[in-house]
């Protein structure tokens, strides 16, 4: 049974990359021309900008003003990276050091508390409600019981089976809903990185100041 | 929300009139030009929104409304949720319910996966929706986008979702006769050739007195210059002095420039219904101008949108790329400076000075610093507004919304925020290099009672000009 859901989990996965992949190639096939004006930036230092200092909170007003929540975002994810991580060790058998274990459980829970703290804060602020469709809940819910089940198997083993279990629907719904900005949101930090960096916006040029 | 929309047999309509009439062959129509406007760019913002909501304080109409229809992810999610499931409604019960017999299952999980991600019928509520929020609650200033989590470019996609509205007939009728008059006319203001040459004359005529020499010119068609400059039509409408300052600072630097007697407009409202077709149309004089006149440089005039539209856009708009350079006016002049070939005096720009970014050329257009280096050399007491640069805030005149008057009241409610900005530097002078945006501070200036100057930045170069 558990190499039956072993070989699952890794087809779910497999169906969940190639759609994945026909998502992108869908998205790319729409298609653009190459840009005809002429740059004023310089594109490769606007898409490391991108990645880099523009999603920082000194620099971006949006996580700066709501830091709580930026950081919240940013452990909820670390603690999604390292679940699957945790799960792939499981797949392939590989033994972690007791170490690994503990730094997996903190990751866990906290990816986990903060996960839950999103999904009340969506809940609870009335904008926040209004804006959300059933996707933006479930996504959360889904990811939330994957890590409590991750954290839960570091203590007993014998949840394997409903670990595996459940990476297998977590994986079949990634294409399906919001979870898909795992990958889009690459694309689209690339893209804002042309963008801007094209144009000579960004990384912001040498300031000129003024005396006071 | 609109209130009247005036058609072709002369009735006036109410917009939701206008609306309420749609056929289905209309939405049809919409969702084909849809889909032809979604290009990869397009197509990967539309699947990517978390709804995180960490737009919402970002946008001046949040943050002046507080309501849920002012979220730039609420705005994004109203073209997301047609995206996701677009479809014409169905006004044929019979044709409806035979489809639902053929397909009973299938429609069971299409509705259900509907349901789930948020996507919706492209129908009469929706059109309502994307009039009012797309176009009554948005000026395109680009805050969000820099904002997002994710980095969607909202505003753009915004545009494309106008333009969608645009081709079936529901452009804000303000918005619509401004380019409709650009279109037919060749300027946004439907300027006679005749009137704008006369005005061009009468301002040599003065700036020869001015100057006390009989062979200062402001060129209009000479072939061969270095530089074909561009206006916006509100300048000799209602502006000329603004004309002046650059005819000043060229004769300081003894440049070698021209008008052009028909193809001068700077302003492309293409760039806010959404219309690539027209808003080519538009851009394409300037670029017939340039080739006719054989100039080096199309200089564009200090006009946000018309940087944006014409430095950016138009190449894309009219697939090609262009010969020429194309340059705003503060390039010009900061090179003028750094070369001295024009003289400052700081100190004939005595009063405070603060400095209002254009979003268009400066979030959008990437004309940050050079305007604070001009100023720098052209003024003694500059303050800057806080936040600034490319983290300013729209002053709400943009996208369009100075044309679309049955939106005023918000956009001077949504102006606060740019007035508070102001109020807090202590200045005298706003300085701004943007006629939109001038428009807009001095409505703002005489609703929030300011007591500012408005002035390009041009004009305070042109008062510290050593000649």
């Amino acid at each position: 049974m558990l190499d039956f859901l072993r070989y699952g989990v890794i087809l779910s996965l497999i169906i969940s990359l190639i759609s994945l992949a026909i998502l992108i190639i869908k998205t790319f096939s729409f298609g653009r021309s190459p840009l005809n004006a002429k740059p004023q930036g310089d594109v490769k230092r606007g898409i490391l900008y991108a990645f880099g200092r523009g999603m920082m909170p000194w620099e971006k007003e949006s996580a700066g003003k709501h830091l709580l929540t930026y950081v919240a975002g940013i452990l909820y994810h670390i603690g999604v990276f390292m679940s699957i991580l945790y799960l792939f060790t499981l797949l392939f058998l590989i033994k972690l050091p007791v170490s690994f274990i503990y730094m997996f459980r903190i990751t866990f829970l906290v990816g986990f508390l903060c996960g839950f703290a999103l999904l009340l804060k969506r809940w609870l602020a009335p904008t926040m409600r209004a804006l959300s469709c059933p996707d933006d809940f479930i996504s959360n819910v889904i990811v939330d019981i994957f890590l409590v089940l991750a954290f839960l198997h570091t203590f007993f083993s014998h949840l394997l089976l409903l670990f595996f279990l459940f990476a297998i629907f977590l994986f079949l719904y990634i294409p399906i809903g919001k979870i898909r900005h795992c990958v889009f949101f690459f694309i689209v930090r690339i893209l804002f990185g042309h963008f801007y960096g094209f144009r000579g916006i960004v990384p912001p040029q040498k300031k000129v100041t003024f005396e006071k | 929300m609109s209130k009247e929309v005036e058609t072709k047999d002369g009735h006036i309509y109410p917009l939701e009139e206008k609306i309420n009439r749609l056929k289905p062959e209309d939405f049809k129509k919409a969702l084909q030009i849809f889909k032809e406007k979604i290009n990869h760019e397009y197509a990967a913002y539309l699947n990517s929104c978390v709804h995180c909501g960490l737009c919402a304080d970002s946008c001046h109409y949040f943050l002046t409304y507080g309501d849920i229809k002012s979220i730039p992810a609420y705005k994004l999610d109203l073209i997301v949720s047609v995206f996701k499931g677009a479809a014409p409604p169905t006004h044929n019960a019979a044709q409806s319910a035979e489809k639902s017999r053929k397909s009973g299952n299938v429609r069971f999980f299409r509705e259900l996966y509907s349901k789930i991600v948020g996507a919706k019928d492209f129908n009469h509520q929706m059109v309502r929706e994307w009039v009012d929020s797309l176009y009554g609650r948005c000026s395109m200033c680009g805050r969000c986008s820099i904002n997002c989590s994710i980095g969607l470019n909202i505003a753009y996609l915004i545009r494309m979702a106008r333009g969608v509205l645009t081709a079936i007939g529901l452009t804000p009728p303000g918005l619509k006769s401004t380019v409709d008059t650009a279109i037919e006319k060749g300027n946004n203001m439907g300027i006679p050739k005749e009137d704008w040459i006369e005005t061009v004359e009468w301002l040599e005529e003065e700036f020869q007195e001015e100057v006390d020499d009989p062979e200062a010119t402001f060129p209009i068609d000479k072939k061969g210059a270095a530089l074909f400059y561009t206006v916006n039509p509100r300048e000799p409408m209602f502006f000329p002095l603004s004309i002046s300052a650059v005819g000043k600072i060229f004769y300081a630097a003894k440049e070698s420039w021209t008008f052009s007697s028909g193809n001068y407009d700077v302003t492309n409202y293409g760039l806010y219904d959404g219309n690539d077709k027209g808003a080519g149309i538009m851009s394409n004089r300037l670029v017939q101008s340039m080739e006719e006149l054989g100039c080096k440089t199309l200089v564009l005039a200090e006009c946000g949108h018309g940087y944006n539209s014409n430095r950016w856009e138009a190449p894309e708009w009219l697939r090609k790329k262009y010969s020429f350079e194309v340059k705003s006016i503060l390039e010009i002049v900061a090179d003028y400076i750094r070369e001295g070939r024009i003289k400052l005096e700081p100190s004939l720009n005595e009063k405070p000075i603060t400095i209002h970014d254009p979003c268009n050329l400066v979030r959008l257009g990437g004309i940050v610093e050079t305007q604070r280096y001009i100023l720098k050399h052209a003024a003694k007491n500059v303050i800057e507004m806080i936040p600034n640069r490319q983290k300013n805030f729209c002053c709400g005149g943009g996208g369009g919304q100075l044309a679309m008057t049955h939106f005023s009241e918000r956009r001077l409610k949504v102006g606060k925020i740019k007035a508070d900005q102001i109020k807090e530097t202590g200045a005298k002078i706003v300085a701004t290099p943007c006629h939109n945006c001038i428009d807009q501070l001095m409505e703002l200036n005489k609703h929030y009672k300011l007591g500012v100057e408005i002035k390009t930045i041009c004009e305070i170069v042109a008062n510290a000009i050593v000649v």
